[in-house]
């Protein structure tokens, strides 16, 4: 079945759907560069009649990208950073240390995974409004708007992942138990043991749980609408971009939401392709096990 | 050896006391869990040190909004003060499902339709392009391509699509090409649902494919050869070993894909907003515009619930049907 002269026909269905795949990116790309009367006027044409750049100007100045986009890195980061750390805190615990309750708080942890995540959009935003004692609320969370006006309220509800704890926890099980207990007859506390010799060994696990979780925190659209149609100041790119798509005549600025769109999507793909080897397994060992 | 080793793992801060510990101590270390009881003690501290931030987010993220859900799933609320919670009883389910409620019909045929039809374009797709590239060289660059939409944002992907989708985008420009006449793709209510379906059926390819590639891979080459030096053809060797073996990597995509696919209406909230009418209303867009476009937090809670219920019943009928099977072969 293998290696039997070249395999046009797989070749074929491959290419086909590569094509399929691309498309929309190119289109995207293509309509990007289109001058008024250009876009989605008939007959449909593929390519821009000229290459030039004044829809990302226009992108740039209508859009307040900027903003947008130090929005974007600061919740995103906040994000990651805050996963990778609780992951690998609470991953070594369940991996490395024995103590009362460890099985019962791996369960708990395992449980979390169960859960969708649209059960939590309403009773989340619900506690951030009546958070108390912030945003104008009194001790009993009345009064104020909480939590809900912040830039942190984008990122509070994805700080801590199940699957994050879970995917440390199953790499950590593989450190050999020698190697911490020589570190720990050299005097090693168990913070500098974390630190100094468990952390080193699980940058793998930690670069592909960052990877996932950085692609789905820059991306994430639901919670941050919610959140930012309130306050236009903490909105994220997809928030603000598809804003500019629902509220503007679509005719003249599909070409700028395009070029926006390349804009935001960039830093992303970009990511990807560099680091692609650990996002992918990533996503083979977490579809594996 | 290793008893004389014991005082200096836990620190020079260790005092006298504890060496009455260490000299009870005869066997050798096991585990961290053998040690004089202050040592244990100390371990236990520091672990739940090492796991408070998690514990602690999960206390206030998880486990009261749950317990929240349930109460005003159970309740009316205007969503102002909480002493204002007057439980109701089952009444905000039974409103979902009263006669002309949209709930069941469209929203959650819609829901089940959706997830359905992804998850039959996702799998057969993925099936057929993974186990080409199986065959093919520089199968990372094919991976690569295939999984670029994974990582592009929702936002785009819909509106990009939306666009294609238009009378003067790409897709009617090929039919137009080709002698057909335009569709109204996601204006018409007969086509806007199988029009989205195949948007976010694009979008999950990728990550089926490597699922299935690495599925593919863990096939041992040994069980080729026999097939070939007994003279099967591809098809058999297909249908016989390659489809068999991959059973638990079709479960893992089928079931994912399905959670997904019940779940989502991010791409429905950027194409269609639901529309036209209620053509692509989804139960988890229902939900959502029922707490935050008409405050009915009550029904809205319950919305989800119903929601969730639907998406266990699906995966335990999905593990047990590939049990079965499995058991079968």
């Amino acid at each position: 079945m293998r290696g039997r002269g070249v395999p046009w026909v797989s070749y074929l269905v491959v290419a086909v759907g590569a094509v399929l795949t691309m498309v929309p990116f190119l289109d995207m790309v293509m309509t990007s560069f289109k001058g008024p009367g250009e876009a989605g006027t008939l007959p449909y044409r593929f390519l821009p009649s000229a290459f030039d750049l004044s829809n990302y100007r226009a992108a740039i100045s209508q859009l307040n990208l900027p903003l947008l986009f130090r929005n974007s890195v600061v919740v995103t980061a906040a994000i990651t950073c805050s996963v990778l750390l609780t992951s690998s805190l609470a991953g070594y615990a369940l991996a490395k240390l024995r103590f009362p309750g460890r099985d019962f708080v791996f369960r708990l942890v395992l449980a979390t995974m169960m859960f969708p995540p649209f059960l939590f959009f309403v009773p989340h935003f619900l506690i951030l409004v009546h958070w108390p004692l912030a945003g104008g609320n009194d001790a009993l969370g009345r009064g104020g708007a909480g939590l809900t006006t912040g830039i942190a309220a984008l990122a509070v509800p994805f700080l801590v992942n199940g699957f994050g704890v879970f995917l440390t926890r199953q790499f950590m099980l593989s450190i050999p138990d020698e190697v911490l207990e020589a570190a720990r007859i050299d005097g090693a506390g168990e913070f500098a043991l974390w630190w100094r010799v468990v952390l080193p060994q699980t940058r793998p696990v930690l670069l592909t749980l960052g990877l996932l979780t950085f692609v789905d925190a820059w991306n994430e659209y639901i919670w941050a609408l919610l959140i930012s149609t309130a306050n236009p100041s903490v909105m994220t790119l997809p928030v603000g971009i598809q804003l500019l798509q629902d509220h503007l005549d679509p005719t003249r600025t599909t070409p700028v939401i395009m070029s926006a769109l390349v804009l935001s999507t960039l830093p992303v793909l970009l990511l990807f392709l560099l680091l692609q080897k650990h996002y992918i397994r990533g996503v083979m060992t977490s579809g594996l096990k | 050896m290793v008893s004389t080793l014991v005082p200096e793992r836990a620190g020079p801060e260790r005092a006298g006391p504890e060496r009455a510990g260490r000299e009870r101590r005869a066997r050798p270390v096991s585990g961290a869990a053998d040690g004089p009881p202050r040592t244990r003690r100390r371990r236990t501290v520091v672990a739940y040190l090492f796991l408070s931030p998690v514990l602690l987010f999960f206390a206030v993220f998880l486990v009261l909004p749950l317990g929240f859900a349930v109460l005003l799933s159970l309740s009316h609320w205007s969503g102002f003060a909480l002493s204002g919670i007057e439980p109701v009883g089952l009444d905000n389910f039974a409103a979902l499902f009263a006669a002309g409620s949209t709930f069941l019909v469209p929203v959650l045929t819609n829901t089940l339709l959706f997830a359905l039809g992804t998850v039959a374009l996702a799998l057969g797709g993925s099936v057929l392009v993974a186990s080409c590239i199986e065959r093919l060289r520089f199968q990372g660059l094919w991976r690569t391509l295939y999984f670029l939409p994974i990582v592009t944002t929702v936002v785009a992907v819909g509106n990009v699509w939306k666009y294609m989708y238009e009378p003067g985008g790409l897709v009617n420009g090929v039919l137009n090409a080709a002698g057909a006449g335009s569709v109204a793709f996601l204006a018409d209510p007969d086509t806007a649902l199988p029009s989205v379906v195949v948007v976010q059926a694009w979008a999950s390819l990728g990550s089926a494919i490597l699922v299935l590639t690495a599925g593919l891979k863990s096939i041992p080459e040994s069980y080729y050869e026999a097939a070939s030096l007994d003279g099967a053809g591809q098809a058999t060797v297909f249908w016989r070993i390659t489809l068999p073996l991959l059973r638990p990597s079709l479960l893992f995509v089928c079931v994912t894909q399905f959670l997904t696919g019940l779940q989502s209406f991010a791409l429905i909230t950027v194409m269609t907003k639901g529309g036209p009418g209620d053509a692509t209303n989804v139960a988890a867009l229902e939900m959502y515009r029922r707490a935050f476009s008409y405050g009915d937090w009550g029904t809205a809670s319950a919305a989800a619930f119903v929601l969730f219920v639907v998406v266990l019943l699906v995966t335990l009928a999905q593990l047990w049907v590939f049990r079965r099977k499995g058991e079968e072969a």
